[in-house]
């Protein structure tokens, strides 16, 4: 029994601190569309209250996605968005970071729109250390076409376009990543949304290219593999020990995709492309000093 | 066709690493230096390394023109086994240079002696020994020819000295004084032997008001996107088309404009359009295969009226086909390229300053339309030499854009509002006031998706209405008719560099008594309808050539305006020839019987 009794809390009362926080002020008037349930709402709420919270400008801010059901995320926050083409939010995203290096740029994607069809452009994107944020919602399963394999589906997934069973191994992309040379690495998952704010919150405050992979069931197209039941049972915290500066460490981590542990893997400060683009206009004589951005007209 | 008394076309042929290119590039510049209009065409074979065939062929006009002629009236040969198959293509009373080596050290024809025509004029020198007694080595024979050319037609010698000085400035000394005294021995030898030919070179042109440039085709590209404030580059490489790319990440990070190099086309252009998003002037340049794979793209870019810059130089095709031939059949993926009704605008320069203009054009329509401006060249184009004179007061408009004018308040920007020109006041990302989102889906005025079907055929309307303005943009001749006016016995309809040889095949019909007219098409899309309708009512028949199997051009025109015309079209890998199209008129003029009499 609960020992005294609380003041009582009033609906319009939470509401007004609600809106005094500012969390809504990132909220665009169109509300999100997904399934009920759907890990991506606990997307919004992350990536609204970390903008809020890192005390950016709304016009400051650009979203970028492809196709999928992440990618109607530019409509429901009120930033500036680019709902561009299947796979290919990173070079877009590169194009529009290169021509103003003062606007922070979020891309928002899934397991397939990331790892089958624009999984070319990772890498690149990683190694010339492109100064955005990338979060990638692996649900294993393609949602918006209505429930196909992805390239992150179990073995033994029915879905589908693997009627008989998805007998592929599934990537892991935190391995590929690693090793792409992505300078800030973490793992959330959607069923700790506080935990998973924290982490949108960080991967957007580095300076580079940032990836987060957010574990996110589908609870409409998976009922047997990636549920919340499951993943809850699955997911563990990384060791408190562990060595963010270790690429090393950093794999050994990555490599437990039974466990996913949840946390930043791994971090590193290096020079990002606006940087080498600045320093190659330098050594070719043009007059622009350490540190400034390409000022935007 | 003698302009201002001054025509000669000069052809070096050799193999890779006799020097062939190297005087071809010393001549054209000499001849630029000197004041005339130089017009220039390398060949040369893909292998990267090797004992391939070079063709360099140089013409020295009065007044520029656009095309190489059909005859030759200097041939030199620094290997007679790549200069016999060009023997023949030297005129009467022609010049055929070559080394007089002694032919008992050849197999039976592989003397270029055995190979020349009644009429042509032989020279046969020692090119190896004067080589050697001047320089002590044989490296020197490219330039003993040279000389030997430059004297006998009487060139001016201290050009040459200043050019050759200039292109091996950054080598040791001493291979610009051998150099020097290898084209300095050829060129007393020149001067003292007799000309038999009856073509002297004359004087050059009274000195043009302003500085002419000797450009290529693609370094005028460059050129362009310079003069118009190109911002942000992003490419892939790929021939005939990389050289863009090679001289814009060189040039712009001098002025502190930023190219970047990305991992395939898809993302070239999605980095294009990326910044052309973010407010700044972009491009990607690309050839056919990179064009297929920028397709989707393309359409995003109509959808999102997102502005774009590509420069496309087409090669032999399909598939990988022949990357260092030149065709023209790229023209039908340009402009319908893409799903779905995705029109955009296509310009194809004619000449190597239209690709200066084209250039810096495209960016003031892409901003000023909203829209994806495809700039479509061909290898002949873009590997070609010109004198290129262009006025200092010829300048691009540096921001075309129709900026978001701040409302009220509470009113909410609509970024695809419909306006009374079809173009939709734009906000960029960093813009108060402004915030919108922009998507390949279709969408209602204020972007957000709908599939709605007014929403569809309005939006469609719009997208395809507002290109239309285009058609009049300022500062740019989209068509032109040369030749003779009024009624005609043939017009010819010509696009891209095929105009060049056109143009020149029309002007010798019009001396054999053809009454014949040519217009260059320089807008592919949106189609100039009301000009080309008019051109083709003055003419009994239209010839269309084209350097692609279908005839894509002719197939446009007579898809869109519903009328006959006769096509013209191969797929040599090489440049139309002027005899060719001369033939093909005679045909429709009927003039081909007498001819054959």
């Amino acid at each position: 029994m609960s020992a005294e009794l609380k003041e009582p809390v009033y609906l319009e009362e939470k509401l007004k601190d609600i809106q005094d926080s500012g969390r809504l002020d990132f909220r665009s008037g169109s509300l999100p569309t997904w399934c009920p349930g759907c890990g991506y709402y606990s997307m919004t709420e992350g990536v609204t209250n970390s903008l809020n919270e890192l005390g950016l400008k709304n016009e400051n801010v650009v979203c970028v996605s492809g196709i999928g059901c992440a990618s109607r995320f530019p409509f429901f926050v009120d930033v500036y968005g680019f709902h561009t083409l299947h796979g290919r939010t990173l070079p877009v995203a590169t194009g529009i970071k290169t021509a103003n290096d003062d606007l922070t740029v979020v891309v928002v994607g899934g397991d397939g729109d990331g790892f089958a069809i624009g999984g070319g452009h990772i890498p690149h994107a990683a190694k010339r250390n492109v100064d955005i944020t990338y979060l990638l919602f692996d649900n294993g399963i393609y949602g918006l076409t209505k429930g196909q394999t992805s390239p992150t589906s179990s073995q033994g997934f029915k879905t589908s376009t693997t009627p008989y069973e998805n007998r592929e191994q599934p990537l892991k992309p935190l391995m590929m990543v690693l090793s792409y040379g992505a300078s800030w690495v973490g793992q959330a998952y959607a069923g700790h949304q506080h935990h998973l704010a924290d982490m949108i919150k960080q991967a957007i405050a580095h300076r580079g290219f940032s990836y987060l992979h957010i574990l996110s069931p589908c609870v409409t197209f998976d009922k047997t593999n990636m549920t919340y039941q499951n993943m809850s049972m699955a997911v563990r915290p990384l060791p408190e020990d562990h060595d963010t500066s270790s690429q090393m460490a950093a794999m050994r981590e990555a490599t437990k995709t039974d466990a996913p542990g949840l946390g930043v893997l791994f971090r590193e400060d290096r020079p990002t492309l606006g940087d080498n683009l600045d320093a190659i206009a330098r050594s070719a004589g043009a007059d622009i000093k350490p540190g400034t951005a390409q000022a935007a007209e | 066709m003698t302009i201002n008394g001054t025509d000669l076309q000069i052809a070096f042929c050799g193999s890779a690493g006799d020097g062939t290119i190297a005087v071809g590039d010393i001549l054209k510049q000499a001849m630029a230096m000197a004041g005339y209009r130089v017009i220039a065409f390398d060949q040369y074979p893909a292998e990267i390394r090797g004992f391939g065939k070079c063709v360099s062929r140089t013409r020295v006009t009065g007044e520029q023109v656009y095309s190489m002629k059909q005859q030759t009236d200097i041939l030199v040969s620094l290997d007679d086994s790549h200069a016999i198959p060009h023997a023949s293509e030297v005129r009467d009373f022609g010049a055929v240079i070559y080394d007089n080596a002694p032919m008992s050290l050849m197999a039976e024809g592989e003397h270029i002696s055995g190979h020349l025509q009644p009429g042509q004029i032989p020279y046969a020198l020692p090119i190896r020994e004067i080589s050697e007694r001047a320089t002590g080595s044989n490296r020197g024979r490219n330039m003993v020819a040279l000389g030997f050319v430059a004297g006998l037609y009487g060139l001016q010698q201290d050009v040459f000295h200043t050019i050759i000085a200039r292109k091996f400035k950054t080598k040791p000394a001493a291979v610009t004084t051998d150099n020097t005294a290898a084209f300095d021995a050829g060129f007393d030898l020149g001067a003292g032997e007799f000309l038999f030919d009856e073509i002297s070179i004359g004087e050059p042109p009274a000195k043009a008001k302003h500085e002419a440039r000797m450009l290529s085709g693609n370094s005028a590209v460059v050129e362009g996107c310079l003069d118009a404030g190109i911002e942000a580059y992003f490419g892939y490489p790929i021939t005939p088309a990389t050289t863009i790319m090679e001289r814009l990440v060189s040039e712009m990070p001098k002025r502190g404009k930023r190219a970047l190099q990305t991992e395939d086309e898809i993302s070239a252009i999605a980095a294009t359009i990326g910044a052309g998003y973010a407010g700044v002037r972009s491009a990607t340049a690309t050839s056919g295969p990179g064009l297929a794979l920028m397709a989707e793209m393309l359409g995003l870019s109509v959808m999102a009226e997102v502005p774009a810059v590509i420069f496309v130089s087409q090669r032999g095709g399909p598939s990988t086909g022949m990357p260092t031939k030149t065709e023209q059949s790229d023209l039908n993926l340009a402009v319908f390229g893409g799903s779905g009704d995705a029109q955009r605008i296509v310009l194809a320069p004619t000449n190597v300053e239209g690709c200066w203009r084209c250039a810096g054009k495209a960016f003031e329509m892409a901003e000023r339309y909203q829209t994806p401006v495809i700039v479509l060249l061909d290898l002949y184009l873009s590997n070609r030499y010109e004198t290129v004179v262009v006025s200092p007061d010829e300048q691009f408009e540096p921001n075309m854009s129709k900026p978001m004018v701040k409302g009220k308040a509470d009113e909410k920007y609509q970024r695809f509002a419909t306006t009374d020109d079809g173009i939709s006041p734009r906000a960029i990302p960093g813009q108060l006031g402004g915030i919108h989102t922009v998507t390949g889906l279709e969408h209602n005025d204020m972007g957000r998706p709908s599939d709605q079907p007014n929403i569809h055929m309005d939006m469609s309307e719009k997208r395809h209405n507002k290109l239309a303005k285009a058609i009049d943009h300022p500062g740019i001749t989209i068509t032109k008719r040369f030749g003779d006016e009024g009624d005609v016995d043939v017009g010819i309809l010509a696009w891209g560099s095929t105009f060049g040889e056109s143009l020149e095949a029309m002007m010798l019909a019009r001396e054999e008594g053809i009454k014949c007219a040519a217009m260059k098409v320089v807008m592919m899309s949106p189609l100039p309808e009301q000009p080309i309708t008019d051109f083709m009512d003055s003419a009994s028949e239209v010839l269309i050539p084209e350097l692609n199997y279908e005839g894509q051009f002719a197939g446009i025109v007579s898809g869109t305006l519903g009328r006959p015309v006769n096509r013209l079209n191969m797929v040599p890998g090489t440049p139309m020839r002027v005899d060719d199209i001369l033939a093909e008129i005679r045909k429709l003029a009927g003039r081909d019987k007498r001819d054959a009499a």
